[in-house]
């Protein structure tokens, strides 16, 4: 048998836009809740709570557009506590990745995250982090595309 | 055959009520119900389509169901599609078993997902639910157990914590809870649904 009979193997590389895995920059996450509304298979879980924003309250004193004082509710911001993606039902639909306003998903290509116990398939917000490292350069645009936009 | 010879041959050979229509996937014969059988044997016949790919239902809503069949000519290299329409109450069809045989276990799968009757079928038992399965899984009204069993992750508003929906959860530390808009419910999951 010769050697490189089966192409198209990983080991040849693969196809840009791979859907290996999803990987989450929690930095630019904020809690819009879109990507687990989306969701076909209901397999993203997040969990948060709101802190106030301190020194930024409204009805702040010498501002006339702003509420009297004492009137106004303490502004406040969505914090992450928990995003995981159970990808023991995730079937790879991209549909969040594309349904994220803020660049929060991405697709990496890394496919070998096999598990003995289907629990250990439930990506916690630090793996999910992880994967970020993976995630390749967007691809070059084709010619004739339109120029980016941002 | 080109798709304009498979017209031509299946307009001078089938019932005026059969329409034909071609585009880029190829050739689309609607035929009616009481022509069924006849069309399937033109297929075979006429058009040389001797192979049986496969058949199934659509659930068209309001329209009620089409039945498709595809059917292929391994000497042509054609393909035909043969649909009927049939209506939502009590959809049954005569079964073309006796003109392909290899769409006894389409009629039987189409049977068990659709609701949908063959008659003279040799053995419409169920195929693929498990023993004692109610309902239709294919029509677009059945409910999925499942979606009814889980809690939709995506109930939660943003900022909320805890188990969607409870007082008190929501709003800054030491402030009420703040009044929210209508809380909206699953997509595709009837009211009512869900976990208590």
């Amino acid at each position: 048998m010769g050697a490189g009979v089966t192409a198209g193997t990983p080991a040849d590389g693969l196809p840009a836009r791979s859907r290996g895995v999803i990987a989450l920059l929690e930095e630019n996450c904020t809690v819009c809740m879109l990507c687990a509304r989306e969701c076909p298979d209901w397999c993203i879980y997040i969990e948060s709570h709101q802190e106030p924003v301190p020194g930024a309250e409204y009805g702040g004193a010498g501002d006339p557009a702003r509420a009297p004082a004492g009137r106004g509710r303490q502004r406040v911001r969505n914090v992450l506590d928990r995003f995981a993606i159970d990808f023991s039902l995730c079937m790879y639909c991209g549909i969040c990745v594309e349904a994220c306003p803020y660049d929060a998903l991405f697709w990496s290509p890394e496919f070998s995250y096999a598990e003995t116990d289907i629990a250990a398939l439930t990506h916690e917000q630090g793996r999910l982090r992880e994967w970020m490292w993976t995630v390749p350069p967007p691809p070059a645009h084709d010619q004739g595309q339109r120029p980016p936009q941002d | 055959m080109e798709p304009e010879e498979i017209i031509a041959t299946a307009g001078n050979g089938l019932p005026p009520e059969v329409g034909c229509e071609a585009d880029h996937r190829g050739v689309m014969l609607r035929v009616p119900p009481e022509h069924w059988l006849a069309a399937l044997a033109f297929a075979r016949e006429r058009l040389d389509c001797d192979f049986f790919d496969w058949l199934t239902a659509v659930d068209e809503v309001d329209q009620g169901f089409s039945v498709v069949v595809h059917v292929y000519s391994l000497a042509g290299r054609h393909h035909v599609l043969l649909a009927t329409p049939l209506p939502r109450s009590s959809p049954r069809l005569p079964t073309a078993t006796g003109i392909y045989r290899g769409a006894a276990w389409h009629e039987r799968e189409t049977h068990e997902m659709f609701g949908i009757g063959f008659d003279g079928h040799p053995h419409l038992a169920p195929l693929l639910l498990p023993d004692g399965f109610e309902g239709h899984p294919l029509r677009k009204d059945f409910a999925l157990a499942a979606r009814a069993a889980k809690e939709w992750p995506g109930a939660k508003e943003p900022g909320e914590r805890g188990v969607p929906g409870e007082p008190g959860e929501r709003g800054a530390p030491g402030e009420r809870g703040v009044p929210r808009a209508r809380r909206r419910g699953p997509p595709h999951v009837p009211d009512g649904w869900g976990p208590a």
